[in-house]
């Protein structure tokens, strides 16, 4: 095991150049997790002088040596050297210490602070960025004109869609890199080709990622950090904030824990800084089970009710009675999207005093059973109860709920249906400091320009209804024809990848048919005669040579601009919107990819791509946020009414941005602080204004919310498969502080956090890593001859023939092998018979140990279910080196 | 802190007076001295590359009066709360040791996210210093104040320690101090 970039090494600098009063200023936000940290860029041509070390002469205005907490404090990793206008220049990229909210002073995590060296500069490791449009002649990565590459790929891709029709083209693209290119992505996938093979980053089909909270009534990102602050408890499921979306522990959660106002539950099976703090400051780490967490919220909720501890009072006032529930024909549990695709009656109820005789029967529910499945001490789940329920001096505690990944990408459905269940219970989900949502991963860059045709899904259940597509299975099954890949890592990113590599190989590489010139017409034969043997065409845009997608199977590579190097925008995890200004130059001739899709639309004779910048693509995408989440149709309605343009209206706002959604009220914009908000009173809607329900009440027929139930035989047959038998342990997976997403900045390209992380680590408990010899230190494998793939695409099918046991009664869960390599780090942070690693490390991807077996209901997958042997293959080259990697605890508090 | 301002960041340790005569040979004529490779001893090992700045020669204790995990308080290049530092002695070695068993180190006492005090937070049983207080960043002291957990956007700033004659002097700073431009008046015009 080694580093890429072993030949980069990170120096300790020991100066900073000082911005001078006159440098060129812009606003922008971290590119990397949903808290979305404003950032201010300083930028100076290298050929002038550098600011001085008093306040007045310097653009910080600051007297060095900068104060604690000031915000003011230049570190060598905020700075670069860039080309702007086409001369160098210096830049810096400080966290803005003018933040009132998220990195509040200029707060900042390790790796938001570290993100000037995301800036290409070809004296640092960013050299390999793309910069130009490439074909794969014999092999081999040719260049070629922006021009010829996107004419093979309309010539292929036309006649794709002639002669295999729609189901034969798809794309496969990021989420969350800004609206423009989304929009342009699903303008092109949805509006001009019209095919229902597209699925974002992180699930193999559309659609919601935790639709469990969206059938109880609730947004996912209904809430505001505030309200993480403000909750007196704070219930963190499946996520540490301090490692993956750092501001909110720090300026939300910390703050209020020091203050004695909160304490924090935690429900996940591994303890990072931020457990151990919440633990000695009064809070409680649930270490359960990966996968357990229905389970656990049950029997919590029974607690509760066996106590008369629930907030009777909002259950009456907010929540579904039986004639509510009997009104709808719109999205309450009568007719959930989930409901209508397969289980009539398995979630629904009538009213809460039907869900609580539903909860009061579950043998799961019951505190031995439960701690038993779940690992988690009974007086733990008592505790848990007590703290987030039981009245002190009759007043109720005020409690938050947050989830993210450890919680719905382990049993998707009921995981999250009874996590929202719990904070329905305890009164949450529409007031200040008492809401239900996601913390969130990465930031809310999807605009989608139309919806998904989901009719046109391959996937049929029986009463002629349809699932959305499973695009990783309809691919592995040879369905796919040509693919374009946009800003993401398919194979290493989605489950039980070495059966999805191995596929994409005999699709493209191994095929009889390659491309052996340059030359357009001799390209698009050689491809032509591929797919008519049954192969693919794979396009891949990206910033960076991408393994092994972009490096091994792609026809053409494009070269994609980004972050700093145009205006775009999005939204964080709490709605704010901003304009991430471009403070560069792009390198070569990369461009953003909504141009990219705009060049190949236009060949492709599609109307409506003649967008000659980032703000054309930003005001036309507008309309389509309307009555959304992060709806700013206003801001460039008001532009518009001001001769300004959208993307300029937006600037102004600054790093603080607005909340979305945005209503024009009085001559002005105003902002959404949460939504939900049962104290929010809104005036008649003026101008472009949309006021819809989930503004101001639940989101589902009524405005009420939804209890639903969450039966542990839906996902148990899997996790009965998948549990670690005999001497094998869990492997689960996530991200850490350290490293954002696949690692393609900081790991691959910023040597100061190769230092730290130079491969892949295996966190295991002491009493593991004793029964098998490990020390901090080793080299380990971890492998597997059971990593179930669910096969069979297209098929109409049973209800009942989606679960697990049914799938396996039809033969089509096949078994597949995995081998990952990690370093182990021996700790008792991570829970006994579980171990944990990065997520996404190319090198050695977790996801191959991960099922590809969805969840039946929501066509989520079950990530963090990974289970292996884990034994000791030796030791690495860092066990004694005492340069490279710690092995020091996370948890020291 | 100097009343002067800096011009240009390039050229300014030139004139620094205490260039050692080794780094002088390293770096030809620049004072800025990056110890590559397996140079000197068990911190300049294959795999990283130090950027070593050397001070002023300050004495800091006897090696004898050393006691195991009893951080010892200095300033150092300069006088000043911004230079504190502290010099511990760790169980085995680590990066850049000095003493028995190379296990003596020294780090600038201030966190390299927002300058929290990370006096008093030293672990003896991971050879760590932290959490600093404002927002938990822990340093691992055998591996050159790498950051184990936390936001510091560099590693915690190691003094260098050199032995004479069983007396420990401080004589460089490998990384920038926290709230710093440079390390040391020195280095400005």
């Amino acid at each position: 095991m080694s580093n890429e970039h072993d030949g980069d090494k990170y120096i300790r600098e020991d100066a900073v150049p000082l911005p001078p009063n006159d440098a060129d200023v812009f606003t922008t936000g971290c590119d990397y997790c949903v808290a979305g940290c404003g950032y201010k860029v300083f930028r100076w041509p290298v050929s002038d002088e550098n600011g001085g070390a008093k306040a007045s002469e310097n653009a910080l205005g600051v007297d060095i040596p900068a104060p604690t907490l000031s915000g003011n404090w230049i570190s060598p990793s905020m700075h670069n050297i860039v080309t702007a206008d086409g001369e160098k220049q210096h830049v810096i990229v400080l966290p803005d210490p003018g933040m009132r909210h998220i990195n509040k002073g200029g707060d900042h995590s390790i790796r938001g602070g570290c993100i000037a060296q995301k800036c290409y500069n070809p004296d640092t490791p960013t050299r390999d960025r793309l910069q130009y449009p490439r074909l794969r002649v014999n092999g081999k990565l040719e260049r070629i004109s922006w021009d010829d590459a996107t004419e093979i790929m309309a010539q292929v891709s036309r006649y794709v869609l002639d002669e295999f029709g729609v189901h034969a083209w798809g794309m496969k693209t990021f989420s969350y890199e800004f609206w423009e290119n989304t929009y342009a992505i699903t303008k092109l996938a949805f509006r001009s080709v019209k095919t229902p093979c597209y699925s974002p980053h992180n699930q193999p089909g559309p659609g919601g990622d935790a639709i469990g909270l969206r059938d109880v009534g609730i947004d996912k990102f209904s809430a505001s950090y505030d309200d993480w602050g403000s909750a007196r408890v704070l219930f963190c499921s499946g996520t540490d904030p301090y490692e993956t979306k750092t501001m909110i522990f720090n300026e939300y959660i910390k703050p209020a824990i020091d203050s004695g106002r909160q304490k924090v539950i935690y429900a996940l099976p591994r303890a990072t800084a931020g457990v151990a703090y919440a633990e000695k400051n009064g809070g409680l780490w649930l270490d359960l089970f990966p996968g357990t967490d229905t389970i656990l919220h049950m029997a919590i909720i029974r607690i509760i009710l066996e106590n008369a501890w629930e907030d009777d009072k909002f259950i009456a006032k907010y929540t579904n009675n039986k004639w509510d529930t009997d009104s709808s024909f719109g999205q309450g549990t009568q007719n959930t999207p989930s409901q209508w695709q397969t289980t009539w009656g398995t979630f629904r109820v009538k009213d809460f005093d039907d869900y609580k005789k539903w909860v009061l029967s579950q043998k799961w529910a019951e505190l031995d059973a439960a701690s038993k499945v779940t690992g988690v001490s009974k007086e733990k789940i008592l505790k848990a109860a007590e703290m987030l329920a039981k009245p002190v001096n009759e007043r109720r505690p005020k409690a938050s709920f947050g989830l993210e990944k450890g919680n719905y990408w382990s049993n998707n459905y009921t995981n999250s249906t009874s996590f929202a269940c719990l904070g329905l219970v305890c009164g949450a989900g529409n007031r200040p400091g008492q809401m239900i949502s996601s913390f969130g991963g990465h930031q809310r860059g999807e605009l989608s320009a139309g919806g998904h045709p989901g009719a046109e899904s391959p996937e049929k259940v029986n009463g002629g209804r349809t699932r959305p597509i499973d695009l990783d299975r309809w691919m592995v099954e040879g369905n796919l024809r040509f693919a374009w890949v946009i800003g993401t890592t398919w194979i290493q990113a989605m489950a039980g990848s070495v059966d999805l590599d191995n596929a994409f190989k005999r699709m493209t590489i191994e095929q009889a048919s390659q491309i052996t010139s340059t030359d357009v017409s001799s390209a698009v034969a050689a491809l032509k005669k591929r797919i008519d043997d049954g192969g693919m065409m794979v396009v891949n845009s990206d910033i960076y040579p991408v393994a092994p997608i972009g490096t091994e199977y792609s026809d053409i590579v494009l070269p994609a601009s980004g972050w700093g190097e145009h205006d775009f925008t999005r939204a964080n995890g709490e709605r704010r919107m901003r304009v991430f200004q471009g403070f560069y130059d792009a390198p070569g001739e990369s461009k953003p990819d909504w141009w990219a899709v705009a060049q190949f639309a236009q060949k492709m004779g599609f109307e409506g791509y003649e967008w000659k910048d980032s703000n054309e693509v930003f005001e036309e995408s507008a309309r389509f946020s309307r009555g959304g989440r992060t709806d700013f149709y206003p801001i460039v309605w008001k532009a518009k009414k001001d001769g300004k343009k959208g993307h300029d209206l937006l600037s102004a706002y600054g790093t603080n941005g607005i909340q979305g959604p945005v209503r024009y009220e009085y001559e002005g914009l105003v902002g959404t602080k949460r939504l939900h908000d049962s104290t929010l009173t809104v005036p008649t809607p003026q101008g472009p204004t949309v006021v819809t329900k989930a503004q101001y009440a639940f989101d589902s027929h009524t405005g009420k919310a939804n209890f639903i139930k969450s039966p542990w035989e839906i996902f148990g047959d899997f996790f009965d498969f998948i549990r670690p038998q005999g001497e094998e342990l869990w492997v689960t997976n996530g991200r850490i502080n350290e490293i954002w997403q696949s690692g393609f900045d900081d790991v691959l390209r910023r040597p100061y956090i190769t230092e730290r992380w130079p491969d892949n680590f295996l966190e295991i408990h002491p009493e593991d890593a004793a029964e098998r010899g490990i020390e901090s230190g080793d080299e380990v494998l971890c492998t597997s001859d059971r990593v179930p793939v669910q096969m069979g695409s297209g098929l109409v099918a049973e209800g009942s023939d989606l679960s697990f046991t049914g799938l396996q009664k039809k033969g089509l869960i096949k078994l597949t092998e995995a081998r990952v390599p990690a370093v182990a780090v021996v700790t008792p942070a991570i829970k006994k018979g579980v171990t944990f690693m990065n997520f996404l490390r190319k090198t050695a991807a977790a996801n191959a140990l991960v099922p590809r077996v969805p969840d039946p209901i929501s066509n989520r997958y079950r990530f963090k279910l990974g289970v292996a042997f884990v034994k000791k293959t030796g030791e690495s080259e860092y066990k004694n080196d005492l340069n490279r990697m710690s092995f020091a605890p996370r948890t020291i508090s | 802190m100097t009343e002067k301002s800096i011009k240009k960041i390039e050229p300014a340790m030139k004139a620094l007076p205490c260039l050692s005569r080794r780094s002088f040979l390293l770096a030809g004529t620049s004072a800025t001295v990056v110890l590559a490779v397996g140079c000197a001893g068990i911190s300049f090992r294959e795999g990283t590359a130090l950027k070593v700045v050397e001070y002023p020669r300050k004495r800091i204790a006897s090696l004898k009066g050393i006691q195991a995990h009893e951080p010892i308080h200095f300033s150092y290049p300069e006088e000043g709360a911004a230079y504190d530092s502290f010099l511990v002695q760790l169980d085995g070695a680590a990066a850049g040791g000095v003493g028995v068993d190379d296990s003596i180190v020294a780090f600038n006492g201030t966190c390299t996210h927002m300058g929290g005090p990370l006096s008093g937070q030293y672990r003896s049983e991971h050879a760590v210093v932290g959490p600093c207080p404002l927002h938990l960043t822990t340093f691992d002291l055998r591996k050159h104040g790498m950051v184990v957990s936390g936001h510091g956007t560099e590693t915690l700033p190691q003094v260098k320690l050199e032995i004479e004659n069983g007396e420990i002097y401080a004589t460089a700073v490998m990384g920038l101090i926290y709230g710093l431009d440079r390390n040391t008046v020195l280095e400005r015009d």
